[in-house]
């Protein structure tokens, strides 16, 4: 399944005194099987760009198409984009309102029109998946949860729907480190199943580690679109738009300075630490001589 | 289904005599120009209340569009009380016969008179939110409400609160269009099914706004209260309203309308 944005604009309240153009002419293919990963300074446009992927905002010139459909044309079920593709908010644990946890993950599929058989065991796959199948789902109110717990079953809410895209606003702003991890292991483990993802981040950390492809959004528009290595190389320009590379660059920047080069095309832990091993047995060997 | 296109308060910025009368001074100005709308007994009293909005209106810089959209919420009312008047009322000399009925001349005037009365008397409030920011408004009636303190009135209180809802209200808004695109996202509909069903809909939207406007309302008062915040005893203000010789001569003139719209009431 393909999600193409065609020339995308998006003014909020045009006509009005506080018209506000937040993307412009975007074009963007999310293609099967893709981390994406949407970078951007705050005020880019990346959460309004994520809200146009599952058709909450309608563009105002240009077109979003579904396998090739467009889905604000007359006729199209936007029911089947919002199954198609799940979006999770930033702030998501805002969003519960249910009595029991089992009931507010409930709600997703209940709106789809699903047998109560078929409900049941789509709650049950979305907690486990979240890692909430310990929890007493059918007593426990979501709003005595930790605040990382709530997060976990506002995401499961999303999952119940069974979405094969999932768009996630910063799902990990605000966690603690411990269930920042969890998150971004859960998410990454979803798309080694198989789910298209698409996630909103600041941390270059983590579009480093799990991201396949990254765009950098910048005043509403595409500025550089790649994979992450390709991306991350342009450090300067992230710069000037505001942005951060991954902490692996910066130390690969701050060795070249003290002379000490090798790190240039790292951009993950995993490959940094290979190569600061190799610089390492290089210098010790340069010393012996 | 999204909200932000919602306007809220209809202040419009501008720096002018008007903008920069006292609150106080507008807000009993206000009073005192619905007390003339309502003594004017004939048409030609009116005419001082006209002449005094029209000039308030052009002295405030507000373009003339924005003070008449304040009328079209009540244009359902306007239109029903003109017509039920025309149509319903007893007169002596017929003015038009329409067949089924004939309408009479008193009637029309009463119309007219009535709904005029209407018109003016949004126009006037609307003056007043034009040009004066809801938190110099809530300022203004503090300070006028003050003296009821000595009745253990909450003055004070009263106005806090206001503007704190005032303040908030945009973010809620902001809140709430988040939330229903949030259960939009997870396939709620807001938009269709009869009445019951879409009351039962709002469900999902209005208890996780509750629920922040809480958590909003405690982090609220645990910052006012961490900056030792205890009510209006003794605290002292950053704008210290102070009436001018604008205020003063503003008071003189209405004070002049008035007596004008007495006499020409009188007149007939």
């Amino acid at each position: 399944m393909q999600v193409t944005l065609e020339n995308v604009t998006h003014t909020y309240q045009p006509g009005s005194p506080f018209q506000a153009t937040a993307i412009q002419n975007v074009n963007l293919t999310i293609r099967d099987g893709d981390f994406l990963a949407l970078i951007g300074h705050t005020g880019s446009g990346k959460s309004t760009l994520a809200q146009h992927i599952n058709g909450l905002l309608k563009p105002t010139q240009g077109r979003v198409l579904l396998d090739g459909q467009d889905i604000h044309a007359k006729g199209y079920d936007k029911k089947e984009v919002r199954r198609k593709v799940g979006l999770v908010f930033q702030y998501p644990e805002h969003q519960l309102f249910e009595e029991t946890v089992a009931k507010d993950v409930a709600f997703g599929p209940k709106n789809l029109g699903l047998s109560q058989m078929e409900i049941d065991e789509r709650v049950k796959e979305a907690l486990a998946r979240v890692g909430l199948s310990e929890l007493d789902a059918e007593e426990k109110s979501p709003f005595e949860l930790s605040g990382g717990q709530m997060r976990r079953v506002a995401m499961a809410g999303v999952l119940a729907m069974r979405p094969q895209i999932l768009v996630l606003d910063e799902p990990a702003a605000g966690l603690d480190p411990q269930s920042r991890e969890d998150m971004l292991d859960m998410i990454a483990s979803l798309h080694r199943q198989g789910s298209t993802i698409v996630m909103v981040s600041h941390a270059m950390d983590d579009v480093a580690r799990y991201a396949t492809r990254a765009v950098v959004m910048d005043k509403g528009a595409v500025a550089m679109e790649g994979a992450p290595e390709e991306i991350f190389r342009h450090g300067e320009t992230l710069e000037k738009m505001g942005l951060d590379v991954p902490s692996v660059c910066k130390l690969g920047l701050q060795l070249k300075k003290m002379g000490l080069d090798g790190m240039e095309n790292c951009f993950r832990e995993e490959q940094a630490v290979s190569a600061i091993l190799a610089l390492w047995k290089g210098g010790k060997g340069h010393g012996a001589e | 289904m999204a909200l932000n296109n919602i306007t809220l308060g209809q202040f419009y910025p501008a720096e002018s005599v008007v903008h920069r009368l006292d609150p106080r001074v507008k807000i009993i100005l206000l009073i005192a120009l619905i007390v003339a709308i309502f003594l004017a007994q004939n048409l030609l009293a009116f005419v001082p209340v006209v002449l005094f909005l029209y000039a308030a209106a052009r002295l405030s810089t507000v373009p003339f569009p924005m003070l008449i959209k304040g009328l079209k919420p009540l244009r359902f009312i306007l239109i029903l009380t003109f017509v039920l008047n025309v149509f319903f009322l007893q007169g002596e000399t017929p003015l038009l016969d329409l067949g089924f009925t004939v309408i009479k001349k008193e009637a029309l005037i009463t119309a007219v008179h009535y709904s005029l009365r209407l018109v003016l008397l949004v126009l006037a409030s609307s003056v007043l939110t034009l040009t004066t920011a809801p938190i110099v408004l809530t300022d203004g009636l503090e300070r006028l409400l003050s003296p009821l303190r000595v009745i253990h009135f909450p003055a004070h209180e009263m106005a806090m609160m206001m503007s704190i809802a005032l303040r908030f209200i945009p973010t809620l808004l902001e809140e709430a269009d988040k939330i229903m695109k949030a259960q939009t996202a997870r396939g709620a509909d807001f938009e269709s099914g009869h009445l019951i069903q879409r009351a039962k809909a709002m469900v999902p939207l209005l208890v996780p706004l509750f629920v922040s406007a809480f958590r909003r309302a405690g982090d609220l008062a645990m910052a006012m209260e961490a900056r030792c915040y205890h009510g209006g005893e003794g605290r002292t203000r950053l704008r210290v309203l102070k009436c001018e010789r604008r205020d003063y001569i503003a008071c003189a003139v209405m004070a002049l309308l008035i007596a004008a719209v007495v006499v020409l009431s009188r007149l007939y």
